[in-house]
């Protein structure tokens, strides 16, 4: 299984598959493999999407602090 | 020609002299019978009393035949004289025109003939001070004076503030405390000049020089209120023109609402109080940090926000969208081998039975072609003694045995003649 690129490659590719999936080109062997590229994909894009709230949960009140400081 | 002199005309002594020299005067004015006298100041002495020299207005000191009076105001008239002068910010300087109500005297000791003052007409002084006033600010206006600070650009973040004040006055405490309670980090420089009296111009234009020199972002001129007199500092030339050259804004806070005084018309800015120079300067702060740390911080976090929601939704529908699209496609070939297993069974079962037709059909076929049948119509089947069958003549010769078979059994034969078919 290929690396995860960055957040526009990957949802590109997501998006790729999801397309292919729509007009019916997947043949059954492909199924499970796109459907394992896929899944790796999304899990990929869930972690960064945990990392990345966690860091702006812990900055967005800092940045609060700016907007109500007098 | 010489005036004829009278050997029986009395001679005086020096004081009896003053005395008749008194005596006409008061008979010729009234004794301590005042009279206004109107004149231009010359110059003014005060030490206790004050002792002014008035002079006709217009004249000047050139022309030594010019009339001088010696006026003077003994200390106990003149306090309450004064006090009612400086409430209206008149101090008595050369130039001025004064109206003085008073009466001669003779003050023998020095040989004078003086006029001393028990009134002043203060209306009249502040005609003059206005007009006076009117004169500098037209002057000052003319050479470009009252808007050359103006021009001057103001740091977007005024944060260091030269303050020209007199620390432990309401007016320095309102002001600083505007600044110190803002809740942004100014520094101030403070000069100490004194803001009201004689002294006070030359001091706030040595406060202004310094100031100017030590890269402050603007220069603060405050005074809390007072009486027009308190303020007079502010509507000195000095201070107007230390003003205009100031390389620095210079910002004014002077005295109450109403008053406006020179300094304030020569300032790049000038608040109606102190207080009111304090909250515009924090004002100019809190309009910089919200329009240039605030807003950022509001943009940057909705913008984070709307990221992550937008992301957060991206990838939600996505594994919506792969799940469905998986199970659709399991489902159309879950569909599609259901659909071939029953076309195969149907196709089976048709070739089957139509197998079994042609089956029937070949056997009936084959039961027409049946050699009993032959037989038990008639037919007879001869075979040689080795067991093959006779289909022609050229099988045999005369003589052969052969076996016939016939539908009930066989007999054997002998060939007796061979006949052609006819």
């Amino acid at each position: 299984m290929s690396t995860v690129g960055d957040w526009n490659e990957a949802a590109l590719e997501l998006d790729g598959i999801v397309a292919s999936f729509d007009e019916g080109e997947v043949s059954v062997d492909e199924l499970f493999v796109k459907l394992e590229r896929a899944t790796a994909i999304i899990e990929t894009l869930e972690a960064r999407l945990v990392a990345t709230k966690a860091r702006v949960d812990e900055l967005a009140p800092r940045l609060s602090r700016v907007l109500e400081s007098e | 020609m010489d005036e004829e002199v009278g050997a029986t005309d009395e001679v005086f002594e020096v004081g009896a002299f003053y005395q008749l020299l008194t005596a006409r005067l008061e008979s010729a004015f009234g004794r301590r019978h005042p009279h206004w006298v109107r004149g231009e100041i010359a110059k003014v002495y005060e030490k206790g009393h004050v002792y002014v020299d008035l002079v006709d207005a217009g004249t000047t000191s050139s022309d030594t035949k010019r009339p001088v009076l010696n006026a003077h105001c003994w200390a106990t008239p003149w306090a309450p004289l004064k006090k009612k002068l400086a409430a209206e910010g008149v101090t008595l300087t050369a130039g001025m025109i004064v109206n003085f109500y008073g009466y001669v005297d003779v003050y023998a000791p020095q040989g004078k003939i003086g006029f001393t003052i028990v009134q002043i007409d203060v209306q009249g002084l502040l005609g003059d001070v206005a007009r006076r006033r009117a004169e500098l600010v037209a002057r000052l206006s003319a050479e470009g004076l009252l808007e050359a600070n103006k021009r001057v650009s103001i740091s977007p973040v005024p944060l260091r503030v030269g303050l020209v004040a007199s620390p432990g006055t309401e007016g320095y405490s309102d002001f600083t405390g505007q600044l110190l309670n803002s809740g942004y980090a100014f520094e101030i420089v403070l000069v100490k000049s004194a803001v009201q009296g004689e002294a006070a111009p030359a001091q706030i234009v040595a406060a202004i020089e310094v100031l100017d020199q030590h890269l402050v972002d603007i220069i603060c001129v405050v005074r809390g209120g007072g009486s027009k007199g308190d303020l007079a500092a502010f509507d000195d030339e000095r201070v107007a023109r230390a003003i205009a050259a100031s390389a620095t804004p210079i910002f004014t806070g002077i005295g109450h609402t109403g008053d406006e005084s020179v300094a304030d018309l020569a300032a790049h800015t000038r608040a109606i109080t102190p207080t009111k120079l304090g909250e515009e300067i924090a004002a100019i702060v809190e309009d910089w940090h919200v329009r240039h740390v605030r807003a950022p911080a509001q943009r940057v976090l909705d913008a984070a926000t709307a990221i992550v929601d937008e992301a957060t939704e991206y990838v939600a529908e996505r594994r919506r969208t792969m799940i469905f699209a998986v199970r659709d496609r399991l489902r159309a070939e879950q569909r599609h081998l259901a659909s071939t297993r029953t076309s195969l069974l149907t196709h089976s079962r048709h070739l089957l039975s139509s197998s079994a037709q042609s089956l029937a059909s070949h056997r009936a076929l084959l039961g027409a072609y049946d050699p009993k049948r032959r037989l038990a119509q008639g037919w007879s089947i001869a075979t040689t003694r080795d067991g093959k069958v006779v289909k022609s003549i050229d099988d045999v010769t005369v003589g052969d045995a052969v076996s016939v078979l016939v539908s009930d059994g066989s007999f054997d034969s002998t060939v007796n003649a061979k006949n052609g078919a006819p």
